[in-house]
């Protein structure tokens, strides 16, 4: 595991906490909550009084995973944090506090009716990884697999739900104002409600497996439901490094463009083919090996496009013709007419410009470019957060594609930490 | 926990002609005594303490009423006797423990007061009664009562035994004589917190009894949170 220091979570607050500071908006007092009292941490407080506060707080903030994830997700629209910021806090893991043995005894006893060492062969009391709301431990079935252990953190279910009543009452203003949308708001307590159900995690992985299985270079874990509730969740073992101990092999070029262009395959794979998608980017969910292959963890937070999004995106990417032109700006209507809205005229401008100015490069709709797109370079961040910074301020974004847009701003960074060199639109072609 | 039933009686198929063994009217005896407690706590549970009688309890025993007054002098005496019990189950769950042999203090303490409530769940109506019960100054439950002062300081000092065992003395801050006095208070908390707790399964109460152990034991060992 990387050395404290080094933690993405470190890396992140000291970037919020940076960014925080540049701009006055409502979003800003959400993100300043959970991370700005780490930095004030390190001005040195003299009376243990104002100690022992700060240590209540920062108790309390532990339990407020749910909050930062929140924070997390809206970040990216309002543009108010510089583009590595928001692709950093994208791919950030809300983490619950860590259980000491007694305590995950007890919460699988309450769970499964016994005793983790009574119903496996081995359990080791001690976990080798955090989870989202949660921790992961190891051990044997009776069976002899060898199986992975998440078991989550008490009372995460109703701290979502606090947080959610506490969001919605500081975010009146925002959301009368259109900057939040009560819809973006709705959609996203569904999901991390449901991210707390266990057995919804289990139907996840199952999905994904039976799915993802013609992709050979993916493995997904096994689930095992009679070692499983909505609190427990036993899964095979999957091999595989963090993006950050993989790195640290300094694997060659070639390996980390034959995995970028897997991650991309995996993704588009999905979100084209299947019309769903693993939608927690956090780069712990993906086991990055030498032989290019990807280990995917972690199907708390899955989602489903409806057809109509799916046949939008399928018209929309790799469009060869002008993104100025009536046709292209009927597709991007047919989206909102398939919800009942009509495409206000920002909107169309900033999805324009988007298309122009970032897909266009990143995705040429050419047929005869097979150029591989270099991601070592941050300036197609920056295109992308600006751009998508433009979308978002026009307050009509479809509230499904906070999930996409959160995947996808995982998967640039992730690309961009490989400095890998992709041909995306080889690959997004063979599944239109 | 060391329960009766470690002795051997296997040997009903031969007829005995000697007494029976010295240990088995005490057994006997313990067994009527946890009926008792069990039945009291019962009905104490669904009917409520102040309207339940010895006479009932008798009936719900399956013993006649004069028997109850063998073991008890009330149904104060029972309760009590139940809550030292419940102290007992919990000094055991730590001390009889093996895993916890080389816990650290938070997870020792968690693991106390952990199993005081669990002891304690399927009597929660009882429990929050009690409490209000032993605000009367002249209850036998009450906190002037000689009985369960003795019970607060055997549940303290063995807190206190294992704050020392787990630090010695010297590394704990300047705070630490202030120990029984404040877990006591936080032991009420908790008891509060528990039976006002709605959230399913209680859940809400495992993640606050961890979290505070957390910061009170770092205030603790530190003398800073």
């Amino acid at each position: 595991m990387a050395a404290e220091e080094n933690t993405p979570t470190r890396r992140a607050l000291r970037m919020a906490s940076m960014g925080a500071g540049a701009a006055g908006r409502y979003l800003t007092y959400i993100l300043q909550r959970p991370f700005v009292g780490k930095t004030a941490g390190q001005r040195k407080l003299k009376s243990t009084h104002t100690r022992v506060a700060r240590r209540m707080r920062d108790e309390m903030q532990a339990l407020r995973g749910p909050a930062m994830k929140l924070g997390q997700t809206l970040s990216l629209q309002t543009g108010i944090l510089p583009a590595e910021t928001v692709a950093e806090l994208a791919s950030l893991q809300m983490e619950a506090p860590g259980m000491h043995p007694s305590l995950v005894r007890v919460q699988v006893k309450r769970s499964l009716g016994r005793e983790p060492e009574e119903i496996f062969e081995k359990f080791t009391p001690e976990p080798f990884a955090a989870a989202s709301l949660g921790q992961v431990h190891e051990a044997t079935t009776r069976e002899h697999k060898r199986v992975a252990v998440k078991i989550q953190y008490p009372g995460m279910r109703q701290t979502v739900e606090n947080d959610f009543k506490w969001f919605r009452t500081v975010t009146k203003p925002a959301q009368a104002s259109g900057h939040i949308p009560k819809a973006a708001i709705d959609e996203l307590e569904l999901q991390m409600l449901a991210e707390t159900d266990y057995r919804l995690e289990a139907d996840n992985i199952d999905f994904f497996r039976e799915n993802l299985s013609p992709l050979s270079f993916v493995e997904v874990p096994k689930s095992f439901r009679e070692y499983s509730s909505d609190k427990v969740l036993t899964m095979s073992f999957v091999r595989g490094h963090h993006l950050e101990q993989f790195l640290a092999q300094k694997p060659s070029q070639k390996l980390r463009d034959k995995l970028g262009t897997n991650l991309v395959d995996l993704f588009y794979f999905q979100l084209l083919k299947l019309g769903a998608f693993h939608a927690d980017p956090h780069w712990g969910n993906y086991l990055l090996n030498g032989d290019a292959t990807i280990g995917l963890v972690d199907f708390g937070c899955a989602k489903k496009l409806t057809p109509h999004a799916l046949r939008y995106l399928k018209n929309v990417f790799l469009y060869p013709g002008s993104r100025h032109s009536p046709e292209f700006r009927r597709i991007l209507e047919s989206n909102y007419v398939a919800q009942g809205k009509k495409l206000p005229a920002a909107a169309y401008r900033a999805l324009v410009s988007f298309a122009e100015k970032f897909y266009r490069n990143v995705y040429p709709p050419e047929r005869n470019q097979h150029e591989r797109f270099d991601f070592s370079d941050k300036t197609f961040l920056t295109d992308y957060m600006r751009e998508a910074t433009k979308l978002f301020r026009t307050k009509h974004v479809m509230p499904e594609y906070l999930f996409m847009a959160r995947t996808e701003m995982g998967l640039y960074h992730t690309l961009h930490a490989l400095k890998a060199r992709v041909a995306m639109s080889d690959i997004v072609r063979k599944y239109l | 926990m060391a329960t009766k039933s470690s002795s051997t009686s296997k040997t009903k198929s031969r007829p005995r002609k000697t007494k029976p063994a010295p240990g088995k009217r005490a057994q006997n005896k313990q067994v009527i005594r946890r009926r008792i407690v069990k039945s009291a706590l019962n009905l104490f549970q669904t009917k409520g303490f102040a309207t339940t009688t010895t006479k009932a309890i008798a009936r719900k025993a399956g013993i006649a009423e004069g028997t109850v007054f063998n073991y008890f002098r009330s149904k104060e005496d029972i309760a009590l006797s139940f809550f030292e019990e419940e102290v007992d189950h919990a000094i055991a769950a730590v001390r009889d423990n093996p895993r916890l042999r080389k816990a650290p203090l938070e997870e020792k303490l968690f693991t106390l007061v952990h199993s005081q409530l669990e002891y304690l769940a399927p009597y929660e109506r009882f429990i929050g009664a009690a409490l209000i019960h032993a605000l009367n100054p002249a209850s036998h439950l009450g906190p002037f009562s000689h009985r369960v002062q003795q019970l607060r300081h055997r549940y303290l000092a063995f807190v206190t035994e294992l704050v020392e065992e787990s630090a010695p003395k010297q590394q704990h801050s300047t705070i630490s004589w202030l120990v029984p006095e404040a877990f006591w208070i936080y032991y009420l908390g908790v008891l509060l917190f528990w039976l006002y707790d709605s959230s399913e399964d209680k859940q809400h109460t495992l993640a606050f009894l961890d979290r505070s152990l957390h910061v009170g034991v770092s205030f603790l060992t530190n003398g800073r949170p």
